[in-house]
């Protein structure tokens, strides 16, 4: 169902909250804290629906998730070491192809979410300012700024819920914009980077402690699916580029051991070994 | 479905931002919406809940559907919320397994112009969010949805 991707943008348009909405916001959070009403008489939804009837024009990509909330699934199975996994890349690391800083710029985000497990405030906020140099050398620092600057904030009173919020924050200005400069094909590279770092981290943290509700969080068939669909389509450009290339090829290892009923111990190291491998072709020479 | 009483303050508030007229009728304005009827979870004291900053919208007519894919992973918790600035307008959000089954909601309402659902993944993988245009006097109704997760 979901892999028939429907030309649907017509009628549904993404969204990202603006400032505009936040007094609204801020006035009904005092009118509702107590909790929505419920109308009596309101009806039960059927308990099994027919996808498959569903017209393709009415059924929508697969939403793409932060890492955070697959670590925050992976933190409630027990201890996770987390600072094992954090990397830093330099905020002086500049490169210069528009498709690979795309993929940095979404790897770099993952980094962040993971710093911020890891409860680390040197590191985020180093993260941030990478962020900062990535967005600028593809003309949408301002877009970022704030977020990147909130970020720091709030990793130095350690108010982790507000980072973790701002990093979000980040990429979807950072696609908002480039979308805006019609370069969606990049913004689709930035969530692809952030989703190939996250997977990598996630992949290792699992194989230090192995079990199938760990191994069942990479259960992910359909955005790799996704992934794949719009590397294909990508400009001729984008889709001969090295390292496009090999993103693609990588995700293509990638996508039948995440559809696997159960992912075994061999599955998740082929996994991780993969993206393991991608991180470093997305990493600048320099870096 | 579990029901709660309408707080007066929240029904004041909503009486005076439907009178003014001041809200265009866009899918801005139902996002909008939809971000209002989230605030108590993912507000500072509240449930704990943290919003995603993607969220989505469009209009439908009275009893049409939508099926938003969405990958959740067991162990989180999930809230959706549907909102439509369409005065007299109903609407309704539920998530649904790949196989059509409905997700069991540990709570989930629907009033008037908003509607949620709660719910805690048994297995990690992707479930469809259907929004729906319960009813509505407009050819075409305006709806926003977003989700939040802990």
């Amino acid at each position: 169902m979901v892999s028939s991707r429907p030309p649907a943008w017509a009628r549904t348009i993404p969204f990202r909250m603006t400032k505009s909405r936040i007094g609204v916001l801020l006035a009904a959070f005092l009118a509702l804290a107590g909790g929505l009403p419920s109308a009596p008489g309101a009806e039960e939804p059927p308990k099994k629906i027919n996808l498959k009837a569903f017209p393709a024009t009415t059924v929508e990509d697969v939403v793409v998730p932060i890492p955070s909330e697959v670590f925050n699934a992976l933190d409630k199975l027990g201890t996770v070491a987390w600072r094992s996994e954090v990397r830093t890349v330099s905020s002086k690391s500049r490169p210069s192809d528009r498709p690979r800083i795309a993929l940095l710029l979404g790897s770099v985000i993952a980094d962040g979410f993971l710093a911020v497990q890891a409860e680390d405030v040197e590191r985020v906020i180093e993260i941030g300012k990478t962020v900062i140099t990535l967005a600028d050398a593809i003309s949408v620092k301002q877009a970022v700024l704030p977020h990147c600057n909130a970020i720091i904030e709030a990793a130095r009173k350690k108010e982790w819920r507000t980072v973790r919020k701002e990093f979000d924050a980040t990429q979807g200005k950072v696609r908002q914009a480039m979308d805006a400069l019609k370069d969606t094909e990049l913004s689709q590279l930035v969530s692809i980077g952030g989703w190939i770092r996250g997977t990598e981290a996630l992949t290792s943290l699992v194989l230090r402690d192995y079990s199938n509700d760990r191994a069942e969080l990479l259960s992910q068939p359909d955005l790799v699916a996704l992934f794949d669909r719009q590397l294909s389509v990508m400009s001729p450009r984008l889709r001969e580029s090295s390292l496009v290339s090999k993103v693609r090829a990588g995700l293509g290892e990638i996508r039948p051991l995440v559809g696997e009923a159960t992912i075994s111990r061999k599955s998740i190291e082929s996994i991780n070994s993969v993206t393991k491998r991608l991180s470093r072709d997305i990493l600048p020479a320099d870096s | 479905m579990k029901f709660r009483p309408i707080p007066l303050l929240a029904a004041s508030l909503l009486a005076v931002l439907g009178a003014t007229g001041s809200l265009r009728a866009t899918v801005d304005d139902a996002l909008a919406y939809a971000l209002e009827a989230m605030t108590p979870y993912v507000s500072k004291g509240g449930q704990g809940f943290t919003m995603r900053e993607d969220t989505w919208g469009g209009d439908l007519a009275a009893g049409d559907q939508k099926a938003i894919a969405v990958q959740l992973f067991k162990g989180n918790e999930y809230w959706f919320c549907m909102g439509t600035d369409v005065k007299g307008a109903t609407v309704s959000v539920h998530l649904y397994d790949r196989e059509g089954n409905l997700v069991e909601e540990s709570d989930a309402w629907q009033r008037d112009t908003f509607a949620g659902a709660r719910v805690k993944p048994k297995k990690t993988g992707s479930f469809f969010a259907i929004v729906k245009v319960e009813k509505s006097a407009r050819e075409r109704t305006h709806w926003g949805l977003v989700y939040s997760y802990k």
